[in-house]
């Protein structure tokens, strides 16, 4: 805090970070501890500012709404000559994530094929795991979604994925690997109302993102110090505890390499 | 009714109250039990009418834009099952549909699955403004348009938990019947003690009356009632009427006995003569016995013939006296008394140079008082001597059968006349004179419980006394 005098009065401004509904979303206490972790670590208040949809955090981040934002695999490729990688979450000792296919769990379905004309719920369509890999494994196998399932809906939250399929609204969803294990140890009922029916291959984790022209200020180092530095503070291991992730890493592009793929696969099928 | 009217009336009354009581406990409670269950629905009406207008702000925009989760988190919210169902929530299930009645989202999917019809689950669904708690249901159904933005965007079925309002019922219900059990109870009870009080002065007037039937006896100064001009009326009222009936009780006695000495007076010259009549034989047998004292043989007739003479009077004398004796004795009747009544009739018949017929057996097989039956045939038998004129026939016939003693005396008279029928027959006022004791002869039978016909045969007036009697 001595320090605080000699910083530039817009070093003094709040850091705004945007949250997509990539995690817990619902959770206040794991919003608050995050915000307090960084804010220590930065030395300056961090405002967490959360919207519905991917788009409008990706949207907002792009015309400097936020500072930077936790953002999916999938919006930062759709955006990555604009946008830089701060840093990625560790979880499992990896930076790397798998998409699941839930279903309820007396389904007799066996794999993807088997939920032709299910009412199917996704994420968010600018989700990697709960929407860009289902649509590319059916475009893989040479389907169309709105064709394949009856009925697609949007959750807008891989936990309401969860709770769609587990309460019977539909018959399967795509959901974060990360979340529906989160949720297993968090709210095991809920999950205990769904099984996994497929995993994708492992992927990369959600990132941490900034404007490519924001990167080299002093203010997006020193955040993403603070971001890499979170497991070395009690409140950012208790953040990290409560987000049940090991920590954070850098990272390269190349690490979504894998979600880019599915991306060429998808675009070729549109054209 | 028949059961109704067997109850005593002083008992009567009171119960009537009591009935009274508890009718309108019965319908005081009905009364409530509808305002309770009008209150309840205009309440439901209230809470259905916000539920529903709140759940159409809430999901109009939702449903325009056929956001199935967003319609199916709103109304798991608003029914309270987000993270578990919770107590005490009135809305437990609800569907909306889009205009079509295809299902957008339900609370319970499984129930009502998306793009399912409406219509399966609308079956009882009542109308908002109709709205009712009928019956033991602990849910009701509502189907309502889904109204946003004054144009209808779908419907919406909600189903409400009114197993609370079911139990208030049902708990006002057990409160009033035990409340007004015991209020009406109580009431009852009270109603015929007041009516039982009030009443008092009527049942002691019916009590007087059913103790002492024959002869009523007036209510005492003591026992008369105070303050009630009504009741104290009815009690002078009694008291006087009992006076009334002790006079004219009196004044029966008295002509009854008037008629009877009259009988004895018509029997009293028949017997002068009777006695008379062998007195001269008498006289001359004595005056024969005086002249002629020294002939055995005059001697013994005369004497044979006053024996005769005086048996035959002391038989008289002795029928006559016992007219009067057996009455104060209340000895039965026995064939005697038909010799007697013989033996005193036979001096009036040859009297009119009539003939007598008398069929009477050897035994009269029944259980009555002498004095009264002897009366009752002297009185009948002399009126018929004076109906049947001089050489007129009269016969009396005396048998017991069936547990009845049948007198018929006959003559040969014109028959009886209106008014001695009418004092037999115990019709009209009560007149003296004109005929010999009839209205006598009809008490006493009525006192016997006997019945009297009268009727006219080829000639011949016969009367008829039947008399229940018992067998010796």
């Amino acid at each position: 805090m001595a320090l605080l005098p000699a910083m530039p009065a817009r070093a003094m401004a709040p850091f705004h970070l945007g949250l997509t509904p990539v995690f817990l979303d619902n959770d206040a206490e794991v919003i608050t501890r995050l915000r307090d972790a960084l804010s220590e670590a930065l030395e300056v208040e961090v405002a967490l500012e959360q919207r519905r949809t991917y788009e409008e955090v990706t949207a907002l981040l792009l015309e400097g709404g936020i500072d930077a934002a936790w953002l999916c695999g999938y919006p930062y490729l759709q955006h990555k000559d604009a946008l830089a990688l701060l840093a990625v979450p560790v979880w499992n000792g990896k930076p790397l994530y798998q998409s699941y296919l839930i279903v309820a769990p007396d389904s007799t379905a066996r794999g993807l094929a088997d939920l032709r004309g299910n009412i199917h719920a996704f994420s968010d369509p600018d989700s990697n795991s709960g929407y860009l890999v289902t649509v590319s494994d059916l475009v893989r196998m040479g389907e169309r979604p709105e064709a394949f399932f009856r009925r697609t809906i949007f959750t807008y939250g891989h936990r309401n994925v969860v709770r769609a399929v587990a309460d019977g609204l539909v018959q399967s969803g795509s959901v974060d690997g990360y979340v529906w294990e989160a949720l297993t140890k968090a709210e095991p009922e809920l999950t205990a109302r769904t099984k996994v029916l497929s995993r994708s291959e492992w992927l990369g984790f959600p990132p941490f993102c900034c404007r490519k022209d924001h990167l080299g200020t002093s203010r997006m180092q020193a955040m993403r110090r603070a971001i890499l530095g979170l497991e070395r503070s009690q409140k950012g291991r208790d953040a990290l505890a409560l987000l049940q992730l090991d920590g954070m890493t850098e990272a390269e592009p190349s690490l979504y390499d894998g979600i880019a793929a599915r991306m060429r696969d998808i675009g070729d099928a549109r054209q | 009714m028949n059961l109704l009217h067997r109850i005593p009336f002083a008992l009567r009354v009171p119960l009537f109250t009591a009935a009274m009581m508890i009718l309108v406990g019965f319908l005081a409670s009905q009364q409530v039990l509808s305002t309770l269950r009008q209150v309840q629905d205009t309440r439901i009406r209230e809470l259905a009418q916000l539920q529903v207008e709140a759940l159409s702000v809430a999901l109009g925009p939702l449903v325009s834009r056929h956001d199935v989760w967003e319609v199916y988190d709103t109304l798991v919210r608003a029914t309270g099952k987000n993270g578990g169902r919770k107590e005490g929530h009135r809305l437990v299930f609800a569907a909306v549909a889009n205009p079509e009645g295809a299902v957008l989202a339900a609370t319970d999917p499984h129930r009502a699955p998306v793009d399912s019809q409406l219509r399966a689950l609308t079956d009882g669904a009542q109308d908002l403004h109709a709205l009712s708690v009928n019956g033991e249901r602990r849910a009701i159904k509502v189907l309502a348009p889904l109204v946003y933005q004054g144009r209808e965007v779908g419907q919406i079925l909600t189903e409400m938990d009114v197993s609370d309002l079911i139990a208030e019922r049902q708990r006002v219900s057990r409160y009033l019947l035990i409340g007004n059990a015991l209020a009406t109870g109580l009431l009852a009870v009270f109603g015929y003690l007041v009516m039982r009080r009030m009443l008092k002065p009527v049942t002691r007037v019916i009590e007087r009356m059913r103790e002492s039937a024959d002869a009523p006896e007036p209510i005492a100064a003591a026992d008369m009632p105070v303050g009630d001009n009504e009741m104290t009326e009815l009690a002078n009222s009694y008291n006087t009427m009992v006076g009334a009936i002790g006079a004219k009780a009196e004044a029966d006695r008295r002509l009854a006995e008037r008629e009877r000495l009259v009988s004895l007076g018509r029997l009293s010259s028949s017997l002068a003569h009777e006695i008379n009549n062998p007195l001269g034989g008498l006289i001359n047998a004595v005056d024969t016995l005086q002249k002629y004292a020294d002939r055995p043989e005059v001697v013994r007739e005369s004497t044979a013939l006053l024996k005769r003479g005086l048996n035959h009077m002391r038989d008289v004398a002795r029928a006559t006296l016992n007219l009067d004796r057996l009455d104060h004795e209340g000895a039965i009747l026995s064939i005697e008394d038909f010799r007697d009544l013989k033996l005193l009739i036979e001096p009036e018949i040859s009297r009119r140079q009539q003939k007598l017929g008398w069929d009477v057996g050897e035994k009269i097989d029944c259980r009555l008082p002498a004095a009264h039956v002897r009366q009752i045939a002297l009185n009948l038998l002399l009126n018929a001597t004076e109906a049947a004129g001089p050489e007129g026939r009269v016969a009396l016939k005396a048998h017991a059968e069936e547990g009845q003693l049948f007198l018929d005396i006959t003559d040969s008279g014109p028959g009886l006349s209106k008014a001695a029928c009418a004092r037999l027959m115990g019709e009209g006022e009560r007149i003296a004179g004109g005929g010999v004791g009839l209205r006598l002869v009809h008490d006493l039978v009525t006192g016997l419980k006997g019945r009297i016909s009268c009727q006219r045969i080829e000639g011949e007036t016969i009367i008829r006394v039947e008399l229940p009697c018992c067998r010796e």
